[in-house]
């Protein structure tokens, strides 16, 4: 993501006055920062009623910890990191489903499904195959280790590059990989586990 | 190509980095086939998930936010309270934790914790023993200061004659 120089001089002013205490100077970067913060909780929480209430305790969090950010990060990066602990500390009490529309499939719909799914999805699949594969994914992001879902989250549905998933986690971009790489192969197993144990609850 | 390879390669293939002998081991190995279904099966999932829309933030929600963090600032709450002297409230009770632990575990004499009670005690009998006279043979005296030629008054002894 570019920014003009302006634009960055312009968000420090505004930094720099909200360390000072002032919640005026923060408005502005609220209204910068507010729909990468929501598409963020919500990609982690996956309810839609609570993602508004959630990313207004963030932005609370992160006025009242303003004067520790030291511009080390962008800005961005620093935000997103209080949204993913504060959603994690949400989720905590969440329990993993054991649930998912696609067990309740047929092995010839499933089979259909992934075939269609191969290519591109949004186009070829109907929109109750699209809901039973979003729910799919979503109950394997819940059963994931909280570490797993963050990572994966962060790649995959918020596109961020390693090196800013790295920042945002305080990791280096090496271990960011290695992450990544189990968490991927950790996902594929439990949903191969998964299988086994609804083999013959298929209709 | 063997299985393990497969699953060796799996970045690449999540990228969509397919070889032609990954292909190939494909046709003819049912448990990896199985696996690269799966694994785009899953991927597939992520991109809806990503093109869904997307939750927006309510009208005026950043003016609101503005209004309540100037509120707070004017009357800061308990939460408020503890966030600032928390910490320190915690560094405070720790430093007389460990300094009531040291004073239990210190012994209770010695250079450190000096004279008990027990001690100054002890001292006060042994000094008072050391000056006590049952057989009259000394005493305490003040010798006053003599004139010339002057001799010393007998000393009082309770001998009995």
């Amino acid at each position: 993501m570019e920014n003009s120089g302006a634009q960055v001089a312009q968000e420090i002013e505004w930094i720099k006055r909200a360390q000072q205490g002032e919640p005026e100077a923060f408005g502005p970067l609220v209204q910068k920062h507010q729909q990468r913060v929501f598409s963020l909780v919500y990609h982690l929480v996956r309810r839609r009623d609570e993602v508004e209430d959630l990313a207004q305790e963030i932005f609370i969090k992160a006025f009242r910890a303003i004067r520790s950010y030291n511009f080390q990060s962008s800005f961005a990066t620093w935000l997103s990191r209080i949204a993913t602990n504060h959603c994690y500390d949400y989720l905590r009490h969440e329990r993993a489903s054991r649930v998912s529309y696609y067990w309740q499939m047929g092995e010839n719909s499933q089979q259909e499904l992934e075939t269609n799914a191969e290519s591109q999805p949004e186009q070829v699949l109907d929109h109750e195959e699209q809901t039973v594969l979003k729910d799919l994914v979503t109950k394997l992001l819940d059963r994931a280790p909280e570490n797993d879902r963050k990572i994966l989250v962060l790649k995959e549905l918020q596109d961020y590059s390693v090196e800013e998933i790295a920042e945002i986690l305080n990791l280096k971009p090496t271990t960011v990989k290695v992450r990544l790489h189990r968490a991927r192969k950790r996902m594929l197993e439990d949903l191969r586990q998964w299988r086994e144990e609804n083999k013959g609850h298929a209709l | 190509m063997r299985c393990d390879d497969i699953r060796d390669r799996l970045d690449n293939l999540w990228e969509g980095e397919e070889t032609a002998e990954v292909r190939q081991h494909l046709t003819q190995c049912a448990g990896c086939a199985r696996y690269h279904r799966d694994l785009r099966l899953v991927l597939s999932g992520f991109h809806l998930l990503k093109r869904e829309e997307a939750v927006e933030p309510s009208l005026g929600f950043a003016e609101r936010l503005v209004r309540q963090l100037g509120e707070m600032s004017k009357a800061p709450s308990v939460a408020d309270f503890f966030e600032r002297v928390g910490r320190r409230f915690v560094y405070a009770t720790l430093a007389l934790t460990f300094l009531a632990v040291l004073a239990l575990a210190l012994p209770p004499t010695g250079p450190v914790r000096g004279l008990s009670a027990t001690d100054i005690q002890i001292s006060a009998q042994e000094a008072s023993l050391a000056y006590s006279d049952p057989m009259g043979e000394t005493s305490l005296q003040e010798f006053p200061e003599l004139a010339p030629g002057e001799a010393p008054a007998p000393a009082v002894t309770n001998e009995v004659k």
